[in-house]
């Protein structure tokens, strides 16, 4: 029992970093209808950036608040550079661009970096045993800052006018246009929110899961997955997404194999999709003929 | 023929003048070329992409390892299993996905990608984390294939074949409705085009062309370890394709051997520029280029060389439109259209209405009842019952929003809808797909256009001649089709002449004046060789001389014995035009009937007029005469 526990316990702490970057895939997806591969990589370069500061000296703490705005910043300055300049964005271009930009961000880290895997130091805090059940003070510290900042994206769309306005120019551009809404400050809005939420799971999971130039791969797929569970456009949906996802993964690597931990993201996105893609496909445009 | 003869002396000549580390690279090209190729189909004609290609080149790889090494199985035998192998993991992993519009297949293949390194490492069969090695060289009557020319030449006929039958592919039938769905796919399954079951077969005809590049990769490395599925394996692979340029199956292998260049470049460079760089350095060119690509040159080498061909062209003299035509299109320039049978447009329509299809004059070959479509609390179709017989036309008119398109769009299967039966030819079709609804001989027109915008007249009219046709993948790639295609031709251009339309045969369509791509539509509808034909505002943006000229032409349909629906705003055209008429106010059938009994009836007056003083009443003797008319309508 404390077993199945312990596994779902920490199952959640991962599946909270899955749920932060499922956000950033909503984010962009909801205002663009841009599916944006390079999602994992803000996760990535945070994490290593992080590493990389406090190797300079810097506190901690200091560090990450450091990294996230930065982070933000790459992540806006290439929605502007790259991303915006494209006029016809069809599905087929969006994933290659995307991909391009999630290949570039990886070869830089590459050779920043180097190919090793590291982690951050882990936070303020220390382990303790609940009924059994071991307890990383960094896995709070995940929890902590998913709740916190998950709650603070779904209150932003959801109750403040800048962040409704943002879903109203992904279902009507033009009319957003006509009352005075940008989409150039939608979608640029739209990227600086995937950077943050990309940069703040990078730092929280790095103590744990650690950061290398590769690691975005994975995250930014399993990311994508919990994000279809709300088909796309659900904030909420993709949270809680991740962390069944997260548990998931945990129950078929501890009761199965830890290897196969990686094709479970996999499995998940194709049941879903046979069992209700009704509920799960991508909100089709209407069609006009 | 000839460009493949060349392509190929050119490349069997390669390893005669170049080093041996030029025709080791040039290997690798070859061999991730035959995977483009197949990543080229998929992404150019299905118009979908695989971010994990590298798997079903893994797949194909470890097959052909596992079947040589551990159970001895003859390798031409083994390759044959491995090709299968791969296809049969793209149907599993097709089937679900393929239905789903978007990026689904492209993240799902992303996941296979990382799955299948999973499985390989995990698995003894596939030697975990160090793969299998000690794979024999191949050997041909006695001749091993050893060193890197010969691989290169063993290669060169495999590469090329495999080029030949893909860009066959492109041309044929298969792949010019494919062709039509990239462009509009809703116009496309309304002609008959199965979209999922033909991007289905495309997709595993891809894994199949990456399985066997697998299987040359394990022949010359002699190992097959995991990283044969990894991510940036795949990431070449798509690279190459968009390099080459997207639709082209020719820019696969030009784009495969400039990838494999910049790879052996970056490889050298970086590590110079960066010291202590290692690992895969080569990814920083990858995802440059990639951009750069996406932003400035979107339609890869192929754009570039369709570029300054145009402009050396324009240089040297000015080309013929026609010949500008034919070059934008790719499609062989073609003397002008031959007049089709008798020439008269009369004598050209009876040619493309098969006869023998029509069904009797007065059989309902459209039977609607309680129709009704709501989005949300909207009540766009509200329980509508009305009848349409061989050989009639029924016009559909009502105010705006009316839900006169509602309605054509789900008779014709583009939407479901929320309650009622929709049957054509006596069969069930209410919420199946346009496809099924074409294949029982009901087409459609757009009220917004929906032309084939990259292909001429005739190509768009060829689209329709698509369920008239059987040519599937496998003789499309082996182009054993030249009987059916002529056919199709001459049912096409018929077609074409029909409306008016043969000066303009082979220019691209979205060249042609609004009003000459509704007729386009029209002909290409009439194609089909329907028995429903479904008419969403034909004649708008016409002018009166071709209003007319549609009005006998429409005529001449009917008596041939083609029911036809239409919707249209001139009322005046309708009546004149019509056998019946339906009246659609707010979703409700308001009056059904003659255009003499129609255009006199109040509800009708009051819907067009909107006077709402006597509206109760109104409304009440409205639904007495629709429900009237409607039994008329029944019984027919």
């Amino acid at each position: 029992m404390s077993d199945l526990l312990q596994l779902v316990f920490s199952g959640l702490a991962n599946g909270a970093v899955y749920g932060l970057v499922a956000l950033g895939f909503v984010a962009v997806f909801s205002v663009r209808e841009i599916v944006n591969l390079a999602q994992g990589e803000y996760s990535a370069l945070a994490g290593l950036s992080a590493i990389s500061a406090v190797a300079a000296g810097l506190p901690l703490l200091l560090a990450c608040c450091l990294v996230v705005p930065l982070v933000v910043l790459v992540a806006v300055a290439i929605e502007r550079v790259v991303i915006a300049p494209v006029k016809r964005m069809t599905p087929l271009i969006s994933i290659i661009l995307t991909l391009g930009i999630s290949t570039v961000l990886k070869a830089v880290m590459l050779l920043i970096w180097g190919p090793q895997a590291r982690g951050l130091g882990p936070f303020p805090g220390r382990d303790f045993l609940l009924g059994g059940v071991s307890i990383r003070s960094q896995e709070l510290w995940i929890l902590g800052t998913a709740a916190v900042v998950g709650t603070a994206v779904v209150w932003f769309y959801e109750h403040t006018l800048r962040g409704k306005t943002l879903r109203a120019c992904a279902e009507q551009p033009v009319a957003a246009r006509l009352v005075g809404i940008s989409p150039r400050t939608a979608s640029m809005v739209a990227f600086g929110i995937a950077g943050f939420v990309g940069a703040v799971a990078g730092v929280v999971s790095s103590p744990i899961y650690f950061s290398s130039w590769s690691s975005g791969l994975a995250l930014g797929l399993k990311g994508f997955v919990a994000a279809t569970l709300g088909g796309l456009v659900s904030l909420r949906v993709a949270l809680m997404g991740g962390l069944v996802l997260g548990v998931l993964e945990n129950l078929v690597a501890g009761y199965v194999d830890t290897g196969y931990r990686d094709a479970v993201a996999f499995l998940v996105l194709v049941l879903v999709l046979l069992v209700r893609p009704q509920g799960l496909v991508l909100q089709p445009k209407a069609l006009r003929v | 023929m000839l460009p493949f003869i060349l392509v190929g002396a050119a490349l069997a000549a390669f390893p005669l003048v170049a080093s041996s580390n030029l025709v080791n690279i040039g290997v690798y090209a070859l061999i991730y070329g035959l995977a483009a190729i197949g990543l080229s189909l998929l992404m150019g004609l299905a118009g979908q992409v695989s971010l994990g290609h590298a798997a079903f080149f893994a797949i194909g790889a470890y097959t052909q390892a596992i079947l040589l090494t551990k159970y001895q199985v003859p390798g031409a035998l083994a390759a044959l299993a491995a090709a299968l192998a791969a296809m049969v993991v793209a149907l599993l992993v097709g089937l679900p996905l393929l239905r789903l519009r978007g990026h689904f297949l492209a993240l799902a293949t992303l996941g296979l990608g990382i799955i299948v390194s999973v499985v390989a490492r995990e698995l003894d069969i596939t030697g975990g984390t160090s793969g299998i090695f000690g794979i024999p060289k191949p050997a041909i009557l006695g001749r091993v294939y050893d060193s890197p020319r010969e691989f290169f030449w063993l290669m060169t006929p495999i590469v090329v074949l495999g080029l030949l039958l893909a860009s066959n592919l492109v041309r044929s039938r298969t792949g010019r409705a494919l062709s039509a769905v990239n462009d509009s796919e809703v116009a496309a399954e309304c002609l008959g085009v199965n979209t999922f079951a033909l991007r289905l077969r495309v997709f595993v005809l891809s894994a199949g062309y990456a399985g066997l590049a697998g299987v040359c990769y394990a022949y010359w490395l002699g190992i097959v370890s995991p990283e044969a599925a990894g991510f940036e394996l795949s990431v070449q692979f798509l690279l190459m394709v968009v390099l080459g340029g997207l639709g082209t199956v020719w820019g696969a292998l030009v784009g495969a051997i400039a990838v494999e260049g910049l790879d052996e470049t970056m490889r050298v460079l970086v590590p110079k520029i960066v010291p202590g760089a290692t690992g895969e350095v080569q990814l920083i060119g990858f995802g440059v280029v990639l951009v750069l690509l996406i932003v400035l040159l979107p339609g890869g080498l192929a754009q570039l060389w369709a570029m300054t061909t145009a402009r050396w062209r324009r240089r040297t003299g000015p080309a013929t439109a026609a010949e500008a035509a034919a070059a934008a299109t790719g499609e062989d320039h073609r003397e002008p259209a031959e007049p089709a049978a008798g020439g008269s447009p009369s004598a050209a329509l009876a040619q493309v209405l098969d006869a023998g299809q029509v069904p009797d004059r007065g059989t309902v070959v459209l039977a609607v009842r309680g129709l009704t479509k709501r989005y949300g609390g909207v009540v766009a179709v509200d329980a509508v019952d009305f009848d349409v017989h061989a050989g009639e036309i029924l016009a559909l008119i009502g105010p705006n929003g009316a839900g006169k398109t509602t309605c054509f769009n789900i008779v014709s299967g583009v939407l479901a809808p929320t309650a009622g039966t929709v049957e054509v030819a006596q069969r069930r079709v209410e919420g199946r797909r346009p496809h099924v609804v074409a294949s029982l001989g009901a087409t459609r027109t757009f009220q917004s256009l929906q032309v084939f915008g990259s292909s001429t007249v005739l190509g768009n009219v060829k689209v329709a001649r698509h369920l008239r046709s059987r040519s599937g993948v496998l003789r499309g790639m082996l182009a054993l089709t030249g009987r059916e295609e002529r056919a199709v031709e001459s049912a096409a251009q018929a077609a074409v002449a029909a409306l008016g339309l043969s000066d303009d045969t082979e220019r691209l369509v979205g060249d042609l004046p609004f009003g000459r791509q509704r007729q386009v539509e029209v002909a290409r509808a009439l194609a089909l060789s329907p028995t429903l034909l479904l008419l969403d505002e034909p004649m708008a943006g016409l002018s009166g001389a071709e209003r007319d000229e549609l009005a006998a032409l429409l005529r001449a349909t009917r008596t041939a014995g083609v029911a036809v629906v239409l919707v249209e705003h001139d009322v005046e055209a309708v009546m004149a035009l019509a056998d019946r008429v339906a009246v659609l106010d707010d979703g409700r059938l308001i009056a059904l009937g003659s255009p003499a009994v129609v255009r006199t009836d109040p509800a009708v007056v009051a819907a067009y007029l909107g006077t709402d003083a006597e509206a109760d009443d109104l409304l009440q003797r409205a639904t007495q005469s629709a429900a009237e008319h409607t039994d008329d309508g029944v019984l027919g």
